[in-house]
């Protein structure tokens, strides 16, 4: 299968180990992995902070690079990315042509661990991980792409690794894009929230599916001095003790 | 007692944050009402059918609003109601006003509704020389403390046991005390001669059914059915979104709302009131008054993202599963609405202008949507307001509004993309100290986010490689 | 106040402004479809376990059941619940019931376990009456609910003010579910002017979410099923 990977603005600048990972990840479940170096961004900041011609701007630029490659799938470490891909056509609402185009494209769009559960059938990828670890459903992929029980199935299989439920795994971060910094007190104490529940889940590390709420957990237990590290899911389940 | 605006949400927001007590009672009452709401709802096998069923109710009565809204008056008025339409809050206030005043009117006692708070019904009727006293317990105690509801449901949730203990003996003269059924006698006690004097109940409607022009009203404690049935006039306040078609229809409702709002399978009183008596001599107020409000309301039926916001049936499940409203409470909105459902509704009630924080002020998380019993597309109602929002340019973020103008450049040009990661990377390097940027208050001036990130959080800094760096140097294969 | 038609204006308002909608409309397909197919119904279960059904519901939300059989029955029901009360604060010295066939029967037996006994008593004297007896029209086995009808009973108020409300419940008159109910109610096409639910004595949580039973309504609610 030839997958597309859009490797998302935040992983290409702040978090590259994740796009890394994905490839490997790909490549060991006998994907062959394409990556358009034109890619930049799906447009959701602009788009969910209320500036959708500049959203749309990008969102036509985006639609253009992934239509370009022969790829069954493109595929995303990312809940949110994949479901502002899903978005695309309602951004273009009044635009009939761009909608039918946007459409196409989120039709084969798939964040990588529904990607591989749902689409390739594979819950063991060979990873290996020895410690404690426990999971956060980030908000989009688990509400608008109904990512649940896809990523435990894959924790499940990551040798070594003992997986301790979160309380509450399923509320929000904090993150919210913009929201982070217009309302950054709230953001906090919202925050400040998950993380008294993970250390009360005394794991060594927080694994999840979008880097924007691993830099918002791992921004604050990095603040706080904690040891408890967080991880990509796309890294873990690349490592191989 | 100054009561906050929408205009001045991050004041509040950071007062309530500071608010200890506050806190606590609210994590501990969402998080109890939540964890009922969902017992509740796996209570019945047909969960999500039921809401499904709802919304398409709903969707068809708002798409026919003015057909079921004069089903609706025919029926009831031909049961011997009276009706009075009005286009705003004032107007209805002062239709309100004048059939006290016409009938002589002056002890008043009223229960729980959302929509005389949206129209400050109670200053209006003081204004005019009457005396008004709410009859639900937690308005009551917001009425004594001069305060407004901080939950749709819950109005004094903010108030603790000792709080409430020092009002009642401030303004009712009762020794302190901490027990919750001593406090709640004295309410009742209290209360109860209000209820034996009045001449005029006034109440909210929860549904009006317009196949048969009853007026539906649900409650725990019975305040309602004293309202309603005591006093010789009753008025019945309604927004005109609240018809429902068929009398059939009360069954889905009534297995939603309850459970959504408080986990109970239903509520201790439902009131069906169709009409007034036909003889004298019967129980129950001689006239029945409802008046109808739009205030806004036939607006937001010009757009079916907007229009849903009128399938509300104000459960309050959603300030319940908010994380917004789970740590600011109520107050911080400073509208009668608050939570997820108010940070839409207000803005389109009041108008944007003095409340464009309030669609911002949501981290677009879903939890809202997912426990709405009619599916309101909460998330989708934000972003539609943030649209419109920076559309109208109406909160002059001129310099955010340039820095998207810039960013949609940047993320359309390959080389200004990288560029940018380039010149990020070079002017980091004031700033990152062990592979981290920590605090950058002085950031505040040149890039007010960083500040703010920052205030609490570490930043990872740009990468040395960028992805597509290494995918060029390590990873693309050229077979 | 406007001097143009209020009514008029709104309803006006309302259809330009759905007319406004419809250009948009056509891209907002809802996936809430019609669901307008009855529910599968429950298994209808048979009368006994209506009547289990419904203590059981009932229990649920802090009221009282007994079920009893004939006229005596139920007179030492009520009796027994009187002396029971006997104890408590709410001792019952004045007794107000409705103006139902049922209770008419009842009130020379009642009369001698209390002080006074009064038919419908006005809505200003109810204050001081402590317990009220009445009969209700139907049950919801499901909730637990009594139904009340002003048109066939005077009970609303007597149902209402005093502390205490007992009340008497046909077991034939139980149905299964609200929506049976509510179709039974909906009679040529036309429904009773007053029509009350009652699942329970009244309650409150609005302080600090503590649970307190008797707040406007009546503090304890007793079901006499009578088969």
């Amino acid at each position: 299968m030839l997958v597309s990977l859009f490797v998302t603005c935040l992983v290409d600048q702040l978090w590259s180990s994740v796009g890394v990972s994905s490839v490997e990840v790909l490549r060991r479940v006998g994907c062959e992995v394409q990556f358009d170096d034109r890619q930049t961004c799906c447009s959701q900041p602009a788009f969910n902070t209320g500036y959708r011609d500049e959203a749309r701007q990008v969102g036509r630029r985006f639609i253009e690079v992934f239509e370009s490659g022969n790829a069954d799938a493109i595929v995303t470490p990312s809940g949110s990315c994949a479901a502002m891909v899903h978005h695309l056509p309602e951004l273009f609402s009044s635009d009939e042509h761009w909608q039918k185009r946007a459409r196409l494209i989120a039709d084969r769009t798939f964040e990588l661990s529904s990607f591989l559960v749902r689409v390739l059938n594979r819950d063991d990828v060979g990873a290996s991980w020895p410690g404690r670890l426990t999971w956060h459903d980030a908000c989009h992929g688990l509400r608008d792409l109904n990512i649940k029980t896809e990523p435990r199935r894959l924790i499940s299989k990551v040798r070594g690794a003992e997986f301790v439920e979160l309380d509450n795994a399923d509320s929000c971060c904090g993150f919210g894009g913009t929201f982070s910094v217009k309302y950054p007190e709230i953001s906090l104490a919202i925050l400040d929230q998950k993380i008294e529940a993970i250390e009360r889940a005394k794991v060594d590390a927080v694994i999840s599916g979008d880097a924007s709420c691993l830099m918002q957990i791992g921004g604050r237990l990095s603040r706080k001095g904690s040891k408890v590290r967080v991880m990509h899911i796309a890294e873990l389940l690349a490592s191989k003790a | 007692m100054n009561h906050l605006t929408s205009e001045t949400f991050d004041d509040n927001a950071r007062a309530a944050l500071d608010d200890v007590q506050l806190r606590g009672a609210l994590r501990n009452a969402t998080s109890l009402f939540g964890k009922r709401r969902l017992a509740a709802a796996a209570g019945l096998q047909n969960w999500e059918e039921l809401r499904n069923r709802a919304r398409s109710i709903k969707d068809d009565v708002l798409l026919h609003l003015d057909q079921y809204l004069e089903q609706f008056v025919a029926n009831a008025e031909s049961r011997g109601a009276k009706f009075h339409w009005a286009r705003d809050a004032s107007e209805a206030n002062a239709i309100i006003c004048k059939l006290i005043q016409d009938r002589g009117g002056r002890k008043i006692v009223k229960s729980k509704s959302m929509t005389t708070e949206e129209t400050h019904l109670n200053v209006a009727l003081e204004a005019a020389g009457m005396q008004v006293v709410e009859t639900d317990l937690g308005e009551y105690i917001i009425q004594l403390a001069e305060e407004t509801p901080s939950h749709i449901i819950v109005p004094a949730i903010h108030k603790t046991k000792r709080q409430i203990s020092e009002l009642f003996t401030s303004e009712l003269g009762i020794p302190p005390t901490d027990d919750v059924d001593k406090l709640t006698a004295t309410a009742r006690a209290t209360l109860r001669d209000r209820f034996a004097e009045a001449d005029v109940g006034i109440s909210g409607v929860n549904f009006g059914i317009a196949e048969t022009g009853t007026i539906l009203i649900v409650e725990n404690e019975g305040n309602i059915r004293l309202t309603t049935s005591l006093p010789r006039t009753h008025i019945a306040v309604m927004g005109i979104e609240k018809v429902l078609p068929r009398f059939a229809d009360v069954d889905v409702f009534l297995k939603l709302l309850p459970r959504s709002g408080t986990g109970q399978r239903l509520t201790t009183y439902q009131s069906f009131i169709t009409g007034v008596k036909q003889n004298a001599a019967d129980e129950g107020p001689d006239e029945l008054h409802v008046v109808i409000l739009d205030n806004g309301r036939s607006r937001m039926l010009a757009h079916p993202i907007t229009r849903q916001s009128l399938a509300c049936i104000r459960c309050g499940a959603c300030l319940n599963a908010c994380p917004v409203y789970q740590q600011i409470g109520g107050h911080a909105y400073g509208s009668v609405y608050p939570g997820p459902i108010g940070a839409v509704i207000t803005p389109q009630l009041v108008g944007l202008k003095k409340t464009a924080q309030l669609p911002y002020a949501s981290s677009l998380c879903g939890a809202c949507r997912e426990v709405c019993p009619v599916k309101i597309d909460i998330p989708q109602l934000l972003l539609h307001l943030r649209s419109e929002i920076t559309e109208a340019s109406v909160n002059k973020r001129r310099s955010e509004q340039f820095a998207f103008k810039l960013w949609a450049r940047v993320m359309t040009s390959n080389w200004l993309y990288r560029m940018s990661g380039e010149v990020g990377r070079l002017f980091q390097r004031f700033v990152v100290h062990n592979g981290k940027i920590g605090k950058l208050e002085k950031a505040g001036i040149l890039a007010p986010p960083l500040a703010a990130w920052t205030s609490g959080r570490d930043l990872r800094p740009i990468e040395k490689k960028t992805f597509r760096e290494r995918w060029h140097s390590e990873l693309k294969r050229h077979d | 106040m406007k001097i143009t038609n209020a009514r008029e204006e709104i309803l006006h308002s309302i259809r330009t402004n759905l007319a406004a909608s419809v250009v948009f409309d056509v891209n907002y397909t809802t996936d809430h479809a019609a669901q307008n197919e009855q529910p599968v119904p429950a298994l209808k279960p048979n009368p006994e376990s209506l009547v289990e059904l419904f203590a059981e519901s009932l229990e649920a939300v802090d009221g009282h059941c007994v079920v009893v059989e004939g006229h005596a029955e139920t007179v030492e029901a009520i009796k027994k619940i009187i002396a029971g009360l006997r104890s408590t604060k709410l001792n019952p010295r004045r007794v107000a019931v409705s103006d139902s066939l049922e209770i008419k029967d009842l009130i020379e037996s009642i009369s001698s376990a209390v002080e006074e006994v009064e038919m419908t008593p006005i809505a200003a004297d109810l204050f001081s009456f402590d317990v009220g007896i009445s009969s209700v029209q139907a049950g919801i086995a499901e909730t637990g609910t009594l139904v009340l009808e002003a048109d066939r009973e005077r009970n609303r108020l007597v149902s209402l003010v005093p502390p205490v409300h007992i009340a008497i419940l046909d077991a034939s008159k139980i149905f299964n579910t609200l929506g049976e109910t509510l179709a039974a109610l909906y009679r040529d096409g036309k429904v009773s002017q007053a029509i009350t639910f009652i699942s329970g004595p009244s309650r409150t949580a609005d302080i600090e979410l503590t649970l307190a039973i008797g707040v406007h309504g009546p503090q304890e609610l007793f079901v006499i099923i009578r088969r």
